[in-house]
C-alpha cells in the first residue's frame, strides 16, 4: 500500500466536505419541501331506492365528498342525475339541489311521480362535480351501461318479527370445525392484540361434499377440514381481513382489503395448490361481500352498491369492464338475482328478479333493530336470510326461510365473534345445511345447521 | 482526482443515510399552529377531511399526515408512539374530524389541518363512553354520517350506510390496515357503542 500524497489527502479532504454538503443539500430538500400535496380524488356517496312501496316518493340523495378546503366549510358540489322510467329507453336530467343539511346527502332530487311508481321501476346515473370546474365523477361507475335499478316491491309478503327474544338460540347440530389459535396444522392464526383488537380468520367456504375450507390468512394458508382431518395449503395473501370463496373445481379466490402499501381492494384467485391464477383490482374502492356467481367471482361493492363480476367469458375484467357489468342483485344459478335493502332501523326489502322483473318479494319490519344481512340465498322454493338483530348491548343473528306465505321456519343463532372476520362472511349455505363462523377466547369454530330437520 | 470522487461518494451516502434516519421521524414535518375557531362545522365537511386522510397511513398516538396519498412510513412497529410515523390513529382521526379541543371541557369547533400534529386527549374508551364536553353517546340505530361507532379499543366514524346494512366506515384501524374506508358491522356488534359530536350545523 502507497502512502498517501498531499494532493491525495486534499483531494479527499475535499471530496468530503462537498459530499456532506451535498448529502444534506439532498435530503434537506426533500424534508423541506415534502411530498407534493395531492388532491383526493372526488368520492360520492348514495345508496339507491332499491325496491319501492306502491305510492312511496322517491328522493335521490348524494353526499359529494370533495377535497377539504383551508376554510374548513364543504365545497359547493353540483351535478345532475339521468333517470327514465322502467329498465331501458332514453335518460332524462335532472339537475340535484344543493340542502342545507347533509346527514343523509346534501344533494338530492325529488323524481317525478310518474317516473318514481312506473310499473317497470325506474333506472339512473348521476354525474357529480366538486364546485371547482374541474373534476367530476359518474356514480355509479358503469353510467348508461350499468345504471342504478330501482324496482316496484309489488304485491310483496309482509312480515312481523315483533320483539326479538334474545337467548333463545338454536344449538347447531353439529360443529364441524374446532381449531385453537395458533399456527401449526389444526389451529387457527390469530392477529392483534388487546389494546388494539383481534383478528381471526376472515372467511370461509363449503364444497359440495361438505369440506369446510377456512382462510386462515394469518399464517398465509387456507385449511381444509373433512372428516379426514385438516390438510392446509399455502397461499399468497397480505394477511388482512380478507373475504374468500371456493368454486366447485377447487379454484379459490381471496378478497383482499385496501392496506398501507395497495390503497385499492385487489381480488387474488388461485388454483387448488395455491399456486396464484391471478390478480385484479377492484372497480370500486370498497367491499362488502365476495360470491361465487354463474360466470365466477363477483363482488358487491361501495359507492355503486351493485354486484360487479370480476370474470366473465372466460377473461378477468379491466375495472371499467366490471363497472360495466354491475347489477343490482347477487346473480345465482337458476337465472335469477336476490336483491337486499335494508331501510331504516327495523325493516327488510328482498326481491328475487327474472330479467328485470320481480317475481317474488318480502317486506319484513322488526321492532328490534336489524343489522346487517349476512346471507340471502334461494334454497328450493324458498329463500333464506340470515340477518342480525341487535340491541345497544345484545345481539342475534335470525334465521328465516321465507316463502311466498311468509315464513316458513326461523331459528336464532347466538353471536359468537370474539375474532373479527370480513364483514359478510359469517355464514355460508351449502346442500341443505347454514354454516355458520364464529369465535372465542380460547379458538375459531365452524357450526352446521341442518335446514331440512323439523322442530 | 480519485480520492476527491471516493471521499465525496461515500460522504453523500453516509449524510444522506443520516437525513433518511432524520426523515424517518415523518413528525419533523408537521406543525403545532393554532387550530382554527370555527363557527360551523358541517357532515359533508368532515367527510371530505377524514376522506383525504385515506392512504396516509396509521400512527399510534399520532395525527398529522400529508396529502399525498401514501403512507410515508408503513412499517412503523405498531403500538409504539416513538416512531413519529405519518397519519393518526383511530382516535386521533376522530378527533380532528370532529373539530374538537384540547381542553375536554371545551365543545367548541376547532379545525386542525392535515399537518398539524395533534392527537387529542380522548381514547377510543373515552369515545365510547361519551367523555368530553363535546361528546356523547347514541343509540346505534339512529347514528348517522360523521357519527362514530366506538369499542374500547377502536373508533371508526360513519362515512355512509350501506344497502346490505353495514357501514361504510372511515377509519385509522392499524398500522398494516393504514387509514381509509372499510365496510364495516359494528352497529350490530355488541363490543361497539354509538358516539356522536355535539354542534352539527349542517
Amino acid at each position: 500500500m502507497r502512502r498517501p500524497g498531499i494532493r491525495s489527502l486534499a483531494g479527499g479532504a475535499a471530496g468530503i466536505v462537498v459530499g456532506v454538503i451535498g448529502g444534506i443539500a439532498v435530503t434537506s430538500s426533500s424534508v423541506a419541501s415534502g411530498p407534493t400535496p395531492a388532491v383526493p380524488v372526488l368520492d360520492a356517496v348514495h345508496v339507491s331506492p332499491l325496491l319501492t312501496r306502491p305510492g312511496e316518493p322517491v328522493t335521490l340523495r348524494y353526499a359529494i365528498v370533495c377535497a377539504p378546503r383551508d376554510d374548513g366549510q364543504p365545497c359547493e358540489g353540483s351535478g345532475s342525475v339521468y333517470v327514465r322510467a322502467g329498465q331501458t329507453g332514453l335518460f332524462r336530467q335532472l339537475r340535484l339541489k344543493r340542502g342545507a343539511e347533509s346527514r343523509q346527502g346534501r344533494y338530492y332530487a325529488e323524481l317525478p311521480s310518474e317516473i318514481a311508481s312506473s310499473r317497470d321501476g325506474f333506472s339512473y346515473y348521476a354525474v357529480l362535480r366538486d364546485g371547482t370546474g374541474g373534476v367530476a365523477t359518474t356514480l355509479p361507475a358503469g353510467g348508461e351501461a350499468a345504471p342504478q335499478r330501482s324496482f316496484p316491491l309489488g304485491d310483496a309478503t309482509e312480515v312481523d318479527l315483533g320483539v326479538h327474544a334474545f337467548g333463545a338460540d338454536r344449538a347447531p347440530d353439529k360443529r364441524v370445525v374446532a381449531a385453537p389459535w395458533g399456527s401449526e396444522p389444526g389451529e387457527a392464526g390469530l392477529a392483534g392484540s388487546r389494546e388494539l383488537g383481534f383478528g381471526g380468520p376472515s372467511s370461509f367456504d363449503v364444497a359440495p361434499d361438505g369440506t369446510v375450507a377456512v382462510l386462515d390468512q394469518v399464517n398465509g394458508r387456507v385449511e381444509f377440514w373433512s372428516h379426514g382431518g385438516v390438510k392446509a395449503t399455502n397461499v399468497g395473501v397480505s394477511g388482512g381481513l380478507a373475504d374468500f370463496a371456493l368454486e366447485p373445481g377447487g379454484t379459490m379466490h381471496v378478497l383482499e382489503p385496501p392496506s398501507r402499501t395497495s390503497p385499492a381492494p385487489v381480488l387474488r384467485s388461485f388454483r387448488g395448490d395455491g399456486s396464484p391464477r391471478w390478480a385484479q383490482r377492484l372497480s370500486d374502492r370498497t367491499w362488502a361481500k365476495l360470491a361465487v356467481g354463474p360466470a365466477g367471482p363477483i363482488v358487491q361493492q361501495q359507492p355503486s352498491e351493485q354486484w360487479l363480476p370480476v370474470v366473465g367469458r372466460g377473461a378477468v375484467f379491466s375495472r371499467g369492464a366490471q363497472a360495466a357489468g354491475g347489477r343490482p342483485g347477487r346473480p345465482f344459478a337458476n337465472g335469477r338475482e336476490v336483491l337486499v335493502e335494508r331501510v331504516g332501523a327495523g325493516e327488510l326489502r328482498l326481491a328475487e328478479l327474472a330479467g328485470n322483473e320481480v317475481r317474488r318479494s318480502w317486506r319484513i319490519a322488526s321492532v328490534t333493530a336489524l343489522g346487517e344481512v349476512q346471507l340471502a340465498e334461494p334454497y328450493g322454493d324458498r329463500l333464506v336470510v340470515v340477518m342480525k338483530t341487535y340491541t345497544d348491548d345484545r345481539s342475534d343473528y335470525a334465521a328465516l326461510m321465507l316463502d311466498r306465505g311468509g315464513v316458513a321456519a326461523e331459528f336464532a343463532v347466538e353471536s359468537l365473534e370474539w375474532a373479527e372476520s370480513a364483514p359478510l362472511a359469517r355464514f355460508r349455505l351449502a346442500g341443505s345445511s347454514l354454516y355458520r363462523l364464529g369465535s372465542t377466547r380460547t379458538g375459531l369454530f365452524v357450526d352446521r345447521f341442518d335446514l331440512e330437520v323439523s322442530r | 482526482m480519485k480520492a476527491f470522487l471516493a471521499a465525496f461518494g461515500v460522504a453523500i451516502v453516509l449524510a444522506g443515510a443520516a437525513g433518511a434516519q432524520a426523515y424517518h421521524r415523518f413528525w419533523a414535518n408537521c406543525n403545532y399552529d393554532a387550530p382554527t375557531f370555527m363557527t360551523t362545522m358541517t357532515r359533508d365537511a368532515a367527510q371530505g377531511y377524514a376522506n383525504a386522510a385515506r392512504y396516509e397511513g396509521y400512527q399510534w398516538g399520532g395525527g398529522c399526515w400529508n396529502y399525498d396519498d401514501a403512507d410515508s412510513y408503513p412499517y412503523d412497529a405498531p403500538g409504539d408512539p416513538s416512531t413519529h410515523g405519518e397519519g393518526g390513529d383511530c382516535s386521533g382521526l376522530a378527533f380532528k374530524t370532529w373539530r374538537e379541543s384540547t381542553d375536554d371541557w371545551r365543545d367548541g369547533r376547532y379545525y386542525w389541518r392535515a399537518l398539524r400534529n395533534v392527537h387529542g386527549p380522548y381514547t377510543a374508551g373515552d369515545f365510547k363512553n361519551g367523555f368530553g364536553a363535546p361528546n356523547h353517546v347514541v343509540a346505534k340505530s339512529s347514528a348517522g354520517v360523521m357519527d362514530a361507532f366506538a369499542s374500547s379499543t377502536h373508533i371508526g366514524l360513519i362515512f355512509f350506510r350501506s344497502l346490505y346494512g353495514g357501514d361504510q366506515i372511515v377509519e385509522a384501524k392499524c398500522e398494516a390496515c393504514g387509514t381509509n374506508i372499510f365496510y364495516r358491522t359494528y352497529r350490530s356488534d355488541p363490543s361497539y357503542g354509538g358516539v356522536a359530536r355535539w354542534g352539527w350545523t349542517g
